[in-house]
């Protein structure tokens, strides 16, 4: 399909209209969507009206706003107005916001057409789209393979060509991970820089909306049309962004790139290692200079990141009662076996899962030994990503330690599950930003990912290093073959 | 690390959520296995950190005035069943 850029030259030089282009990608989901299964909902009638709109404003020759006439995805729990947001999950299943969430108002804002919403993990707990209570997302490379997660379905649509941009969450990998095993760029950005206003909240403290393009340029575009500062966000920050087109073009020569040993150690698959190093012996051949150094929190991180995220999940998740919205049990005696037998109806395994684990490490006598601790080892990891970035402009490594994986091969495992964060998880912990990007392939063919981790509001720089890659080893990241 | 089964009856009562015998027996073992990995936690040395401290981050504060928000219909629209001003729920208690 096209990239952000073409559609914007189309439009402005009038080869194709904006109906033209959104009822072609709904055209193209509608006809190949049923291999891949991404799409929850699909908004048809309104994208289309809102597609005339833009080609009247285009007609009567007024300026184009950054995202006008783009078709968008977003993961369905990002608040729509009107439109269902699920979460993917049982227990929201007929509930429409009455209110759009800050980064769909300003994708609205700037002229975004959104086609639908997105599949997912439910409430985003897991790493391959395979705990949404509705269906698996397939990977567009390999059907019988899963596509990441939790956004899964925001990948796999970027991947085949159902939208150039969709939106994700990302509270411990998950915009990192599906970008890696789909082959598309996708991007956390630093806590604060998004507004979390509408996210349906996993966990607070770490959660943060991200995009996904097939290209640096595409993901840039998805940044621009939703960052900055949102008064209904409290943790919302205003700060002034750079030109990330005009930065893009300076290279990468001189800059500093710091190489952990641990994220290579042991536990890594042999393929995704060699690629990962591959990559970056290309990064020193544009004229970066790299240095290995020691960062000891993948395991520990990956300890603290489940205690933080599922204390702040249980919490978060105490709001679904059954009384005020979402699914209610349809036999109970009392006003508390209300609540349980909605509570314990609606939510699948894995939500139910990391609530107890939540609330266990929460409760009293275990609060010390898990809250807390993970807590301040919180504060270490922050403190060891400062002193990386005196030294390094950016650290690099693997996106996941494993290829993409087959559907159902994890699932009855839940702590093997989890292992496939480990490289993710401790940039949440510290709040700042990371992209994955396409590095290559395994023999299979499979798409590996390279990640790249800046300091606070440093996207200038991890777009600067994902671009000269892409740039240099031009990788063709079409999923679609004969016969598929 | 061992956990016992009043343990996770305990846990599920707070939570709010409910298990069968099949149920409890599989999330004590896997219990188990993800309290087994959070050991690393203990044999970390985190002399010089403090849970909280907040130095550098100013919480920002905003005007306290009120805003009305009139849109009723709008606010309840994924309730079940209104009367009034008040959400009607089922009867629960005789």
């Amino acid at each position: 399909m096209y990239s952000v850029n073409e559609i914007k030259k189309g439009l402005e030089e009038k080869e194709f209209s904006t109906v033209e282009i959104v009822r072609e990608y709904l055209e193209k989901i509608k006809k190949k969507d049923d291999k891949i299964k991404s799409f929850i909902t699909l908004r048809e009638e309104e994208a289309l009206k809102e597609a005339e709109e833009t080609d009247k404003k285009i007609a009567s020759g007024k300026k184009l706003k950054i995202l006008e006439g783009i078709p968008i995805g977003l993961k369905d729990n990002i608040a729509t107005k009107g439109l269902k947001t699920t979460c993917s999950s049982k227990i929201l299943e007929d509930f429409i916001p009455p209110y759009d969430a800050g980064a769909a108002i300003k994708i609205k804002e700037k002229g975004g057409i959104i086609l639908g919403k997105l599949n997912m993990d439910e409430f985003a707990m897991g790493s391959s789209t395979e705990n949404s209570a509705f269906f698996d997302t397939k990977n567009p490379w390999d059907l019988e393979r899963v596509p990441g997660g939790s956004s899964g379905g925001s990948a796999a649509a970027v991947s085949a060509g159902f939208a150039p941009i969709t939106y994700g969450s990302d509270t411990g990998g998950s915009v990192r991970i599906p970008a890696s095993f789909c082959g598309v760029v996708g991007l956390k950005p630093t806590y604060g820089l998004v507004s979390r206003y509408g996210l349906i909240a996993l966990a607070s403290s770490l959660d943060q909306i991200g995009p996904f393009g097939k290209s640096v340029e595409d993901c840039i575009y998805g940044l621009k049309g939703v960052q900055g500062f949102d008064e209904k966000d409290s943790t919302s920050k205003d700060v002034k962004m750079p030109d990330y087109f005009k930065e893009i073009k300076k290279g990468i020569k001189g800059l500093k790139v710091g190489v952990p040993e641990e994220f290579f150690a042991h536990g890594i698959d042999k393929e995704v290692k060699e690629k990962v190093e591959y990559n970056i012996k290309i990064l020193e051949k544009l004229g970066a200079h790299v240095e290995k150094f020691s960062l000891p929190i993948t395991a520990t991180g990956l300890s603290a990141y489940y205690i933080v995220s599922s204390a702040e999940a249980s919490s978060n998740l105490g709001r679904y009662d059954g009384v005020r919205y979402g699914v209610r049990t349809d036999e109970y005696k009392s006003f508390k076996e209300l609540i349980v037998k909605s509570r314990t109806e609606g939510f699948g395994e894995e939500v139910k899962r990391r609530i107890m684990l939540g609330t266990y490490a929460l409760s009293s006598g275990y609060y010390d030994a898990y809250y807390k601790r993970a807590m301040i080892f919180r504060k270490k990891v922050e403190k060891l990503f400062d002193e990386a970035f005196e030294k390094y402009d950016v650290v690099v490594s693997p996106t996941l330690p494993v290829l993409p994986f087959k559907l159902g091969e994890k699932r009855s495992n839940p702590m093997e599950m989890y292992l496939s964060d480990t490289f993710t998880v401790n940039i949440n912990l510290a709040g700042i930003p990371a992209v994955s990007v396409p590095a290559g392939f395994s023999k299979e063919g499979l798409p590996i990912g390279i990640q790249f981790i800046g300091d606070k509001f440093r996207e200038d720089i991890l777009f600067r290093f994902a671009y000269a890659l892409e740039q240099e080893i031009k990788l063709n990241l079409n999923p679609w073959k004969e016969g598929r | 690390m061992k956990v016992s089964r009043d343990e996770v009856k305990y846990i599920g009562k707070l939570a709010n959520l409910r298990f069968n015998e099949e149920e409890m027996d599989k999330l004590i073992k896997e219990f188990e296995s993800i309290l087994e990995h959070f050991v690393n936690l203990e044999e970390e040395n985190l002399d010089g950190y403090e849970m909280y401290s907040f130095d550098e981050k100013s919480l920002r504060t905003r005007t306290d005035e009120v805003v009305n928000f009139d849109n009723r219909d709008k606010l309840f629209s994924n309730v079940k069943k209104m009367r009034d001003k008040c959400i009607e729920i089922p009867k629960v208690v005789d």
